[in-house]
C-alpha cells in the first residue's frame, strides 16, 4: 500500500498559498477593486495637485499661511514651494496604501475562508497553523507592497517631469525613501496581521474593515504634524519609527498566532 | 489483520460536556469501519479527535503506530477526512483545487498532476476539471471532497457523510471507491446516516451516543438482536392451525401470522426449515415458498440506540 503524503517544505506552503489566494483574489472583483481604487485616487490626486500648483500660483495669504506652516519651503519661488509642500503631502497619503489595502486582502483571507467553510480541510493537512498564519500574512503583503511601491514610482517619474525642484527635492528625499523602500513592507505587516487577529473575532468584512480602518489614525496623525511642521521627522526619528514597527510587527503577529489556533478555528469560530 | 487504529480511553470535553466518553476502539486495517449514531453524538468531534485536529481532554490514541499528541503532523498526513461540508475553494477549478491540496500534503508535481487525473477520473469529474467549482452541483462538489481526501493515498479516509446529496449514480460511484480503497489495504472510518449505505460496505459497525453502545459485525448484531426470520408462504392463507403446528417444530423461538405468511424466528433455519415444510404438507397446506427475511440495520440500530437511551 503507497502512501504518498509528505512534509512540504516552508517554501512550498508559502508559494502555494500565495498563489491559491492570489488566484482567487483575482477572481473576486470587489476586493481587485477595493485594493486598487485608494493607490489610484491618491496617486491621481498627488499628481493632478502637483501639476495645478504650476499652473495656479497661491495668493500672498496663502503662501504667507505656507511659510508659515512649513519654514522649509520660506523663501522659495511661491510656485516652487507650494509644489514642494503638496508633493510632500502626498507622500503623506502614500503611507496610506499600506494600511488600507493589506487590511481588506487580509480580512476576505481570513474570512472569506470561514464563510467557504474551507479553513477545516487546510487545517487537516500536514500544515503547521504557524506556517499557514505566515503564508497568508505574506499572501496579503506582497501585492500591497507592490501595489505602494508602483504607484510611488508612478508618482516620482511625474513630479519629476511635472514638478518644480523644490518637488523633486521632496519626493527624493533619502528618508522618503527609505520610508517607501522599509516602512510600507512593515505598516503592510502590520495592517496584515491586525486584519487577521480581528478576523479571528467578527464574521463581517464590513465590521472588521471598520475595527481595522482605526489603524491609518497613527499615520495621519503622523503625517499631519510631520506637515505642518509640529513633528520633524529626522533620520534618526524614521530610523527609531523603522525599530518600534518591527517590534510592533512581531507582537501583533505573535498575537494573531495565539488567536490563529487549530482548536479554536474548528470548534470556536462561527 | 493489524490493527491501525486503537483509542483508550479517548475523551473529549467541552466545558460541561462531554462530547467523547472514554472511547476504546480498535479498527483493524482494510476493514471499513462503520460509525453510527444519532445527530449531535459527537461523531464529528470523534473524527476531528482521530485526525489531530483537536486535542483529547484524556486517553489516547494510536494510528498506524503514531501516538496522537506526539505525531499530530504525521498522523494528518497519514490520514484523510471528508469533512461535513465540502470547503472548495469555488473560484478555483476543479484540478486547482487538488494540486493546491497535493502541494500542502508533499506531493512533487509529476505525482500531484498524475493523481489529481486519478481522482477526477474516478469521481467521473474529468470533463469538468478546468471549470470553477463555483459552477458544480452539490454532488459534484461533495465527489471533489472526496477526491480530495483521498488525493495522497491516506492509510485511514474518515468520511463524513460521504453520500450525503449525491444522486444514486454518484453514491455508488462513491461506494465502489470505498470498496476499492479498503481492497488496496487502506481502512475507512465511514460516519454515515444511511443504514442500508452501512450494512451494504460495513465489515463492523459501532454504535454511538457520546460513549460506544455496541461493535459488531452487522450480520452478527441482526441474529443476536433479531435471531433469523423465515418467512413460508401458504397458498391459498395458512390457517391458525398451521401455525400452532409450525409452534411445536423443535428449534422455533417464536411464530406469528403476517400478510397471509407465517414468520418464524429460529435460530438455525437450515435444521428447521425442513422440518417446518414437512409439518406443513403433512398438514395438507400448499407451501409456495420459503426464504429467509432479515431484519433492516435500521431495526438493529433503533433498537440499540434506544435502549441505551432508556437505560441512561
Amino acid at each position: 500500500m503507497t502512501v504518498l503524503a509528505g512534509r512540504a517544505s516552508r517554501a512550498t506552503i508559502i508559494a502555494s498559498v500565495c498563489s491559491r489566494e492570489w488566484r482567487e483574489a483575482l477572481g473576486n472583483k470587489l476586493l481587485v477593486g477595493m485594493t486598487l481604487f485608494p493607490p489610484i485616487v491618491i496617486l491621481g490626486a498627488g499628481v493632478f495637485a502637483v501639476a495645478a500648483a504650476a499652473l495656479y500660483p497661491p495668493s500672498e495669504k496663502d503662501l504667507r499661511a505656507i511659510y508659515a506652516a512649513a519654514p522649509a519651503v520660506a523663501g522659495l519661488d511661491p510656485t516652487e514651494a507650494v509644489q514642494g509642500i503638496i508633493a510632500q503631502y502626498f507622500l503623506v497619503l502614500f503611507m496610506l496604501i499600506p494600511t488600507v489595502v493589506p487590511l481588506t486582502i487580509a480580512i476576505y483571507s481570513v474570512i472569506g475562508e470561514k464563510a467557504a467553510r474551507t479553513l477545516e480541510p487546510l487545517l487537516a493537512t500536514p500544515v503547521g497553523v504557524g506556517e499557514l498564519l505566515l503564508a497568508k500574512s505574506i499572501a496579503s503583503t506582497i501585492p500591497a507592497v507592490v501595489v505602494t511601491w508602483i504607484a510611488y514610482v508612478i508618482y516620482l517619474v511625474s513630479v519629476v517631469l511635472l514638478g518644480s525642484p523644490a518637488a523633486v527635492r521632496a519626493v527624493t528625499a533619502p528618508r522618503w525613501i527609505l520610508a517607501v523602500v522599509v516602512m510600507v513592507p512593515l505598516l503592510t505587516a502590520l495592517s496584515v496581521n491586525l486584519g487577521i487577529l480581528i478576523s479571528t473575532r467578527v464574521n463581517d468584512v464590513r465590521v472588521a474593515q471598520q475595527i481595522g480602518g482605526l489603524v491609518v489614525v497613527p499615520v495621519v496623525a503622523l503625517g499631519i504634524a510631520q506637515v505642518t511642521g509640529r513633528v520633524v521627522l529626522d533620520d534618526s526619528s524614521f530610523i527609531q519609527m523603522t525599530v518600534f514597527l518591527i517590534v510592533v510587527d512581531l507582537v501583533v503577529f505573535f498575537l494573531a498566532r495565539l488567536a490563529f489556533q487549530r482548536e479554536n478555528i474548528l470548534t470556536r469560530w462561527r | 489483520m493489524a490493527v491501525v487504529l486503537r483509542t483508550d480511553a479517548l475523551t473529549k470535553r467541552f466545558g460541561p460536556l462531554t462530547a467523547v466518553d472514554r472511547l476504546d476502539i480498535e479498527v483493524r486495517e482494510g476493514e471499513i469501519f462503520g460509525f453510527l449514531g444519532p445527530n449531535g453524538a459527537g461523531k464529528t468531534t470523534t473524527l476531528r479527535l482521530l485526525c489531530a485536529l483537536i486535542a483529547p481532554t484524556s486517553g489516547s490514541a494510536e494510528l498506524a503506530g503514531m501516538r496522537l499528541g506526539r505525531d499530530d503532523e504525521r498522523i494528518r498526513a497519514s490520514v484523510g477526512i471528508l469533512t461535513e461540508h465540502p470547503g472548495l475553494y469555488e473560484r478555483l477549478t476543479a484540478a486547482e483545487n487538488l494540486r493546491f491540496f497535493a502541494s500542502l500534503y508533499g506531493l512533487d508535481k509529476r505525482t500531484a498532476d498524475a493523481q489529481v487525473d486519478r481522482f477526477l477520473g474516478l469521481m467521473g469529474l474529468t470533463e469538468q476539471r478546468d471549470r470553477p467549482v463555483a459552477t458544480f452541483s452539490r454532488g459534484m462538489k461533495q465527489k471533489m471532497a472526496i477526491a480530495r481526501a483521498a488525493l495522497h493515498e491516506p492509510r485511514i479516509l474518515f468520511l463524513d457523510e460521504p453520500t450525503t446529496g449525491l444522486d444514486p449514480d454518484a453514491a455508488r460511484t462513491v461506494r465502489d471507491l470505498i470498496t476499492s480503497l479498503a481492497r488496496e489495504g487502506r481502512t475507512v472510518f465511514l460516519c454515515t446516516h444511511n443504514l442500508d449505505e452501512a450494512d451494504r460496505l460495513c465489515d463492523r459497525i459501532a454504535f454511538f451516543r457520546h460513549r460506544v453502545i455496541r461493535i459488531a459485525e452487522p450480520d452478527s448484531l441482526r441474529a443476536e438482536l433479531y435471531g433469523r426470520t423465515v418467512e413460508i408462504r401458504v397458498v391459498p392463507a395458512p390457517l391458525p392451525a398451521h401455525l400452532e403446528r409450525i409452534r411445536a417444530v423443535a428449534g422455533v423461538r417464536e411464530a406469528w401470522l403476517e400478510n397471509g405468511s407465517i414468520l418464524v424466528r429460529t435460530d438455525d433455519p437450515l435444521r428447521t426449515d425442513p422440518a417446518m415444510v414437512r409439518t406443513l404438507v403433512d398438514a395438507g397446506a400448499d407451501v409456495a415458498f420459503v426464504s429467509e427475511r432479515r431484519a433492516s440495520l435500521e431495526d438493529v440500530y433503533l433498537r440499540v440506540v434506544h435502549e441505551e437511551g432508556e437505560g441512561t
